[in-house]
C-alpha cells in the first residue's frame, strides 16, 4: 500500500525491486562462495594479476588518475568542450552579461 | 490550539534569536556554542514539521503580523489587506520541513567540522540568519516580505561562504555570488516596485485578485522569473553554482542547497499564485522548460571533466534544478487546460515536488560526504584521493546510497520522481523526456568517476592515517540517510500526504487568494 | 512630460548603473555601479508613491491639504535603503580581502575559479 505509485503510463512498486535484489545479491553471494579456500596467502597466489607486471608498492603509483576518466567520451565531443569551457570565463562581469542578456532575450519574447 | 496559531512567527523568530544570541552562547566556550546549536535546530525542525502537520489537518494558516489577532487579513471592513501576512498552504509548509530537515543536518555536521577555525559563535549567528533567510522565504504572503527575507539568505551566505577568508578562492567565490545576487536582488526590487505601483499593493492574494496583464505586468514577470532562476542556479545564470557550492564549509553548502530551493518556490508561487490564469501566452512556461532542459544537459556535461569533488556536484547541482524547473514548467504549460492537467500536468507537477524533496536530501548528503572527505583525506583534489573505503566505511556507504538516488538507480527515491518526469514531460515533446534520460546517464557516469576514484582503488601511502569522521558529523549525514531511506520504502505515502496536498495547493490559486481576502479563518 | 522626467531619470540612473556593472574592470567601480543600481531601485519606490499636489503623509502636520504622498513606499525604501548599506558594506570588505589575496584589483585577472 505504502510502496506503490501510480505514474501516468504505469506504476512503480518499490517491494518488487527489493526483492529482486535481496534475489540478486543471493545469487552471486552463492557464485561468490563456489571459489577455493585453498590458496596460500602471502605468495604469488595472493597478488593481484597486474598485466603480468611488477606489482607497484603504493597504491598511488596503481590508480589511474580522474582527470584522465572517460577520455574517449570527452575526445569525441571535443568542439563542443572546447566552446563550453571557453563561455565559464570565471569573470565576475561576464556573468552579469549573462544575466542581463537572459533578460533581455526573455524580455524580448514575452513582451512580442 | 492556542498557542499552534502562533507557529508560523514561531518559525521565524526561533532562528532570528538562536542568531542573535550565539555570540552571547559563545561565551561559555566550545560546549555552550554547540548545545545552543543543536537546541535551535532541533527546536525549528519540530516547529516546522508542527507547522505542516496543522496546515495539512486544516488547511492554509494565515498569519498577521501585529493585528489584535492572528487571523484579522482585513481589519474593519477594509477591502484591501495592510500588514503584512504570513500564509503557509500546503506547498510552503513542504518547502518548510524540507529546508528545516537540510538545516538539521548542516548543523550537526559543523559541529566539529569547523573545528580549526576561530569565531564559530558567528559562524553559527550567520548560519541560523541564513535559515531565518530562507524560511521567511518561503512562509511569507507579501512581495516585499520576500525580497527581504531573500536579502537577509543572501547576505548571511555571502559572509559564511567566505568564511574561510584565508584562502583567496573562497573571496573569490563569496565576491562574484554577491555581484550577481545583489544585482538580481535589484531587478527583483524593480519588480515589486512595479507592482506596487500600478495595484497600491504588495500582498500576493491582493495582487493577484487585481492582477490583468499589460507591459508594466510582463516585464514584472520577466524579471521575477529570471532573477529567481539566477538565484536557483539556471543556465546560462548558473555560473556563481560551482564557485560558491565548492567554496563554503560543506555544512554551509548543504543549507545553501536548501536556501535555492526557497527562490525555487518564490518563482512558483509568483507564476502559480500571483499570475495564475492571466499568464498569458505560453511563452514562460515554454522559457522554463528551456532553461530546464539546457540547465540539466550543461550541467552534467560540465560535471564529467572536473577533477575537484565539491565542484563537480555543484554541476550536479545544476543539472538537478533543471529537472524541477522542467517538470514545473510542464504543469505550468497546462495551467489553463484541465484536460491536460489530469493526463500529464499534475503528475508532472508531482515529479517535480517529490523531486525538490529527493535533490535536497541526497545533494545535502553528497556535500557532507564530500565534506567529510575533506575532513578526513585534507584533500577535495580527486587526482590524489583513493582507496578511502577501507578507512571510512559509514562515509563511503552513505556516499553509495546518496549516489545512487541521485543517478536515479532504482530502488531509490531519485528513480521514482524522474520517472513520473519522463513519463509526463513525454507526453508534451518526447525530446525532453529524452534529454532527462541521458543526463540521467550522464550522472551515473560522473558518480561512478567520483566513487571509483574517491572511495575505491588501492590504498595509498599519503592516506595511511587517515580515520573515520568524528561521531557528530555521522550524525548529521545518518539523518538525511534515514529521510532519503524513508523515502526509498514509502514512496506511496510520500506522494499521497506529502506531494500531493503539495502539487493541488499549488494549482489552485483561487484558494490561495481567498485565505486572506475572504477576511481570515 | 515633466510628470515622467522622474522615471526618466531612474532609467538613466539604472543605466549606467549597468554600464558600469558590465564594462569596468576596476572592482571598485563594479561595486559603485551597483550601488548605483540600488539608488535607482529605490528611487523608482519613492516616485511611484508621489501624488499631484500631496503634503507630507503625517496626519497632524499635514495642514488644511487633502491629499498626501503614499507612506508606504517611503517604508520599503528606507528598508531597501539598509539592505543596500548592509550589501555596499559587505562588498567592499570583500574588496579589501581580495585585493589582499590577489594583489590586483582587475575583475579580469581574479579568476582562478573557472572552467
Amino acid at each position: 500500500m505504502w510502496g506503490k505509485v501510480y505514474s501516468g503510463f504505469g506504476y512503480w512498486d518499490v517491494y518488487f525491486w527489493l526483492l529482486f535484489f535481496v534475489i540478486a545479491a543471493g545469487m552471486i553471494l552463492f557464485i561468490r562462495a563456489l571459489g577455493r579456500s585453498d590458496y596460500k596467502e602471502g605468495t604469488e597466489q595472493d597478488e593481484i594479476f597486474y598485466g603480468s607486471n611488477e606489482v607497484p608498492e603504493d597504491g598511488a603509483d596503481m590508480g589511474v588518475p580522474a582527470a584522465s576518466a572517460y577520455w574517449g567520451f570527452v575526445e569525441a565531443l571535443r568542439p563542443y568542450y572546447d566552446w563550453l569551457v571557453e563561455l565559464h570565463t570565471g569573470i565576475a562581469s561576464d556573468y552579469v552579461g549573462y544575466f542581463v542578456l537572459t533578460v533581455a532575450a526573455v524580455a524580448v519574447l514575452v513582451l512580442l | 490550539m492556542n498557542w499552534q496559531i502562533h507557529l508560523p512567527a514561531l518559525a521565524l523568530a526561533v532562528p532570528l534569536l538562536g542568531a542573535f544570541v550565539s555570540p552571547v552562547a559563545g561565551l561559555g566556550g566550545r560546549l555552550t556554542r554547540n548545545a545552543w546549536m543543536v537546541l535551535v535546530s532541533m527546536a525549528t525542525t519540530a516547529i516546522c514539521i508542527l507547522l505542516w502537520q496543522r496546515v495539512i489537518a486544516g488547511g492554509t494558516v494565515v498569519y498577521v503580523m501585529g493585528a489584535e489577532a492572528w487571523n484579522i487579513t482585513l481589519p474593519s471592513g477594509l477591502s484591501w489587506p495592510i500588514r503584512i501576512i504570513l500564509e503557509v498552504d500546503a506547498f510552503s509548509a513542504f518547502m518548510v520541513v524540507v529546508g528545516s530537515i537540510a538545516a538539521l543536518a548542516g548543523a550537526f555536521f559543523s559541529l566539529r567540522f569547523m573545528d580549526k577555525f576561530t569565531g564559530l559563535e558567528k559562524f553559527s549567528a550567520l548560519f541560523f540568519l541564513l535559515v531565518t533567510g530562507m524560511l521567511g522565504m518561503q512562509l511569507t504572503g507579501d512581495l516585499f516580505n520576500f525580497f527581504v527575507f531573500l536579502e537577509i539568505a543572501s547576505v548571511a551566505s555571502f559572509g559564511l561562504i567566505a568564511f574561510w577568508r584565508d584562502r583567496p578562492e573562497a573571496v573569490e567565490a563569496s565576491f562574484k555570488y554577491m555581484v550577481v545576487s545583489t544585482i538580481s536582488a535589484m531587478f527583483v526590487l524593480i519588480a515589486v516596485g512595479f507592482f506596487y505601483g500600478r495595484y497600491n499593493a504588495v500582498n500576493i492574494a491582493a495582487v493577484a485578485r487585481m492582477l490583468h496583464m499589460g507591459y508594466a505586468e510582463k516585464i514584472a514577470l520577466v524579471f521575477i522569473v529570471v532573477s529567481l532562476a539566477m538565484k536557483c542556479g539556471a543556465v546560462p545564470m548558473h555560473m556563481w553554482t560551482p564557485d560558491a557550492y565548492a567554496e563554503a564549509p560543506a555544512g554551509v553548502t548543504c543549507l545553501l542547497v536548501a536556501v535555492s530551493q526557497a527562490s525555487l518556490y518564490g518563482l512558483f508561487r509568483v507564476c502559480f499564485s500571483l499570475y495564475g490564469a492571466s499568464l498569458g501566452s505560453t511563452v514562460v512556461p515554454w522559457t522554463i522548460i528551456v532553461m530546464g532542459v539546457l540547465s540539466m544537459f550543461i550541467g552534467v556535461t560540465m560535471a564529467v571533466i572536473q577533477k575537484e569533488m565539491k565542484r563537480l556536484m555543484a554541476y550536479h547541482s545544476v543539472s538537478q534544478i533543471g529537472y524541477i524547473l522542467m517538470a514545473l514548467g510542464v504543469g505550468l504549460l497546462s495551467l489553463k487546460d484541465p484536460q491536460a492537467m489530469a493526463d500529464y500536468g499534475f503528475t508532472a507537477m508531482k515529479g517535480g515536488i517529490f523531486h525538490i524533496i529527493n535533490y535536497t536530501m541526497y545533494k545535502g548528503l553528497l556535500f557532507l560526504t564530500a565534506g567529510a572527505v575533506f575532513y578526513s583525506a585534507g584533500t577535495r583534489n580527486l587526482n590524489e584521493l583513493g582507496g578511502l573505503a577501507r578507512v571510512m566505511p559509514l562515509t563511503t556507504f552513505m556516499f553509495a546510497i546518496a549516489a545512487a538516488a541521485i543517478a536515479g538507480l532504482p530502488p531509490f527515491n531519485g528513480f521514482v520522481s524522474k520517472l513520473l518526469i519522463y513519463q509526463s514531460t513525454f507526453a508534451v515533446y518526447p525530446l525532453l523526456a529524452v534529454a532527462a534520460l541521458v543526463t540521467s546517464v550522464l550522472t551515473l557516469a560522473s558518480f561512478v568517476k567520483v566513487f571509483q576514484t574517491a572511495f575505491l582503488g588501492p590504498a595509498k601511502k599519503t592516506f595511511e592515517k587517515v580515520t573515520e569522521v568524528p561521531a557528530s558529523m555521522l550524525l548529521g549525514m545518518s539523518v538525511l540517510t534515514i529521510v532519503i531511506v524513508a523515502l526509498t520504502l514509502f514512496p506511496g505515502w510520500t506522494l499521497s500526504h506529502l506531494v500531493e496536498p503539495a502539487a493541488k495547493a499549488l494549482v489552485d490559486q483561487a484558494g490561495y487568494i481567498s485565505a486572506v481576502m475572504g477576511g481570515g479563518l | 512630460m515633466t510628470g515622467n522626467a522622474p522615471f526618466l531619470v531612474v532609467g538613466i540612473i539604472f543605466f549606467l548603473g549597468m554600464y558600469a556593472i558590465l564594462f569596468e574592470r576596476n572592482l571598485i567601480k563594479i561595486a559603485i555601479g551597483i550601488t548605483l543600481l540600488e539608488a535607482s531601485a529605490n528611487l523608482l519606490l519613492i516616485v511611484l508613491g508621489y501624488r499631484t499636489g500631496g503634503s507630507i503623509p503625517i496626519y497632524t502636520l499635514a495642514g488644511g491639504t487633502r491629499t498626501m504622498v503614499l507612506p508606504t513606499p517611503q517604508a520599503l525604501t528606507l528598508t531597501a535603503i539598509v539592505i543596500g548599506l548592509a550589501t555596499s558594506a559587505l562588498l567592499l570588505s570583500l574588496i579589501i580581502l581580495l585585493y589582499r589575496h590577489y594583489g590586483t584589483l582587475d575583475v579580469r585577472e581574479i579568476r582562478r575559479l573557472r572552467g
